[in-house]
């Protein structure tokens, strides 16, 4: 049986671990070395969810900062999800993936959000205070996640999923 | 269109193959559906296979969720094989075409630009953020230096009280014990008991020094404060005080001294006294048996001690450890401070002298110092007799006072005695008496008040201030005031007698 097909954009500032999120959900590799991403790459994943259809997400791994600059916009057409991406040792990344969200709502208004904040591996340098992701959480589902361990990847996907679904 | 069906046949074909090799054209026509029509150009540049198991499943992705009949257009597409396109979707009236271009070298260069921008924000980042961190460690280090410098200013005056509070009962203690001598008692008790009443007086005056000098910190204490010093008289103060000890415990204790130079040497007495009495404190402590000597070689302008005792010794481990602060555990079973010996070496140094040290445990110790003779010091001026000059003395406490007074009568002076700093001003600028004798602690109006304003009404007689403080500032701030002379309690008798001599010969030559 074919899974439909959801095209999830994956959002955030440079550098906060988008690419290797997707390499740690798609293919379970990490690379520890930053190689700045030009345009999109795209990856795909099936997922079964309990008692649900199969969903094959399409993941849109769009380039850091600029992914709402003119030539980007069109990267977000047509997806039904936005994985937003902060990393947790820098505070502003994490305002740059809420700046993204509400960007992208003139193109995608009725898109799922979730956001990942990413780089849990080292969270004794975080600046993103707990209590600020508890507030967070009343709006928005919030993983805190670790591209290097997978802590939390496949939750935010699935999550992701889920709300695709249901 | 810049190429059209006017240009030359030749020269279409040849831009069409330079175009399409450069830019690795690869067209997919497609019916609805994504059933695949044709293919021109090499999909294998792409890492496509349209014929393979996976088809053109990718190529399909990334047009999920967007409109085939409406035209498309998606830069810089990584594909599986890791190169990049462009991607186009051309929609037709049956159908719709994919159109690749390739992008990699665009993609390549703006790779290369965009990494070196995101890791100079991305250093610049932790850059920021490390500074931030050594702020805050700067801080926190400069809050934890104040609280210590706090610390030690409150140690600092903690030790200055409690010196003080020391010097000034030993003040009379010594004044009239002084006096009492003088009127000395015929029976050998009473003589005993004086002696006894002096050995702890000193003993408590030499605990008071020591830790004044321990508060006074490496640079305070420098200043040198040099006189003639009767070794003698210096010997048998020290052998009065030391020898009853050491034949209490069985000790033998024998003094001796040896003057070949006819200079007279002149010392800091009192550091020199600080020295013999902690040396030998420590050789009396630690001697239970045997005896202990002590040696002074006056030669060449250099003075050696040498204190030898037949103690604990100690061992070859703890030698470095005894001038340390307090440091008893260093000799076994010791008591007191642990601030002599290290007193003694700072002493030693700053008297621009040397300190050997031998030991063996259970032999004894031998310490060995040469102290040269601060021969840069003129020798004190001729003054003329005093018999008949008049002195005013200005202390609140009467019995200090009282014991100046009878000190400056057995120096021949006139003396008058005030309580107050008002009456004292008043009274000394109406007689312009030849010495003035200020205690600096007035109650009210300092003592150093009282010279800065009869110097700023004329008063040009000498002027000694006298003051329990024994700090540089202290002496400092009395001088500025127009103090001649400053003197620390307890006095020292002889150098009293002899600040007071110099004070009224520098009087008389400036009144000349």
């Amino acid at each position: 049986m074919n899974a439909s097909s959801c095209k999830v954009c994956m959002l955030g500032d440079f550098g906060v671990g988008k690419t290797s999120l997707v390499a740690r959900y798609v293919r379970s590799t990490f690379s520890d070395k930053y190689l700045t991403t030009v345009g999109v790459k795209v990856d795909s994943k099936e997922v079964a969810l309990p008692g649900c259809e199969p969903v094959k997400l399409v993941l849109w791994d769009i380039a850091g900062r600029s992914a709402l600059d003119a030539p980007s916009t069109s990267y977000l057409r047509g997806a039904s999800a936005l994985l937003l991406v902060a990393d947790g040792t820098r505070e502003a990344s994490l305002s740059s993936a809420l700046n993204l969200l509400m960007q992208s709502r003139s193109t995608l208004p009725d898109a799922v959000a979730v956001l990942a904040v990413n780089k849990l591996d080292i969270v004794e340098r975080w600046e993103v205070a707990a209590t600020t992701l508890a507030e967070m959480r009343r709006s928005l589902p919030v993983f805190e996640t670790s591209a290097l361990s997978g802590a939390g990847v496949e939750d935010a996907f699935a999550e992701i999923a889920r709300r695709l679904v249901g | 269109m810049i190429v059209d069906a006017t240009w030359p046949a030749v020269v279409q074909a040849y831009l069409r193959a330079v175009l399409v090799d450069r830019a690795h054209l690869l067209l997919f026509s497609f019916a609805p559906g994504w059933r695949l029509l044709g293919v021109q150009g090499d999909p294998a540049v792409y890492g496509l296979a349209p014929y393979g198991p996976e088809g053109l499943q990718a190529l399909q992705d990334l047009f999920v969720g967007l409109p085939l009949d409406r035209d498309q257009d998606i830069p810089f597409v990584e594909l599986a094989n890791g190169r990049s396109a462009h991607v186009h979707l051309v929609a037709d009236d049956d159908g719709f075409h994919v159109l690749l271009l390739d992008a990699e070298e665009a993609r390549s260069h703006e790779r290369v630009q965009q990494q070196l921008v995101h890791e100079a924000v991305i250093a610049s980042h932790a850059k920021s953020k490390a500074i931030g961190q050594l702020k805050d460690i700067r801080d926190e280090l400069d809050r934890q230096r104040s609280s210590l410098e706090e610390a030690n200013a409150l140690k600092n005056a903690l030790i200055a009280t409690l010196s003080h509070e020391f010097r000034t009962p030993l003040t009379a203690i010594f004044g009239y014990l002084h006096l009492v001598e003088r009127r000395a008692f015929a029976d050998a008790t009473s003589r005993q008991a004086l002696q006894a009443v002096r050995r702890s007086a000193t003993y408590l005056f030499a605990l008071a020094e020591n830790l004044l000098e321990y508060g006074r910190g490496e640079a305070g204490g420098a200043l040198l404060n040099p006189v003639e010093v009767d070794l003698a008289a210096l010997l048998a103060d020290v052998e009065a005080m030391f020898a009853p000890l050491a034949e209490a415990k069985g000790v033998r204790f024998h003094a001796t001294l040896a003057s070949e130079d006819a200079t007279p040497p002149r010392f800091d007495e009192v550091k020199l006294r600080q020295i013999l009495v902690n040396l030998l404190s420590n050789a009396v402590r630690y001697t239970a048996s045997g005896e202990i000597g002590l040696a002074l070689d006056w030669r060449r302008r250099h003075l050696v001690v040498e204190v030898r005792d037949s103690g604990i010794g100690i061992a070859p481990e703890f030698v470095g450890q005894v001038f340390k602060p307090f440091n008893r555990g260093a000799q076994a079973g010791c008591k007191g401070a642990g601030l002599g010996l290290s007193i003694v070496r700072r002493l030693v140094e700053q008297m621009h002298g040397t300190l050997a040290l031998e030991s063996e445990p259970g032999q004894g110790t031998h310490f060995r110092i040469e102290l040269p003779s601060v021969a840069s010091i003129a020798s004190a001026a001729e003054v003329p007799g005093l018999r008949g000059h008049r002195a005013l003395v200005v202390d609140d406490d009467p019995d200090v006072a009282q014991l100046l007074e009878v000190l400056l009568e057995d120096l021949g002076f006139e003396v008058e005695v005030l309580g107050e700093a008002a009456p004292a001003i008043a009274r000394a600028a109406a007689s312009r008496p030849d010495l003035l004798l200020v205690d600096v602690e007035l109650p009210g109006l300092s003592g150093n008040a009282v010279v800065y304003q009869l110097r700023a009404q004329g008063y040009r007689g000498p002027v000694v201030a006298l003051s329990a403080n024994a700090t540089t500032d202290a002496r400092d701030a009395s001088l500025r005031a127009g103090a001649n002379h400053y003197l620390t309690k307890p006095l020292n008798l002889e150098r009293f007698a002899a600040v007071v001599r110099r004070a009224v010969g520098e009087g008389a030559k400036e009144a000349t």
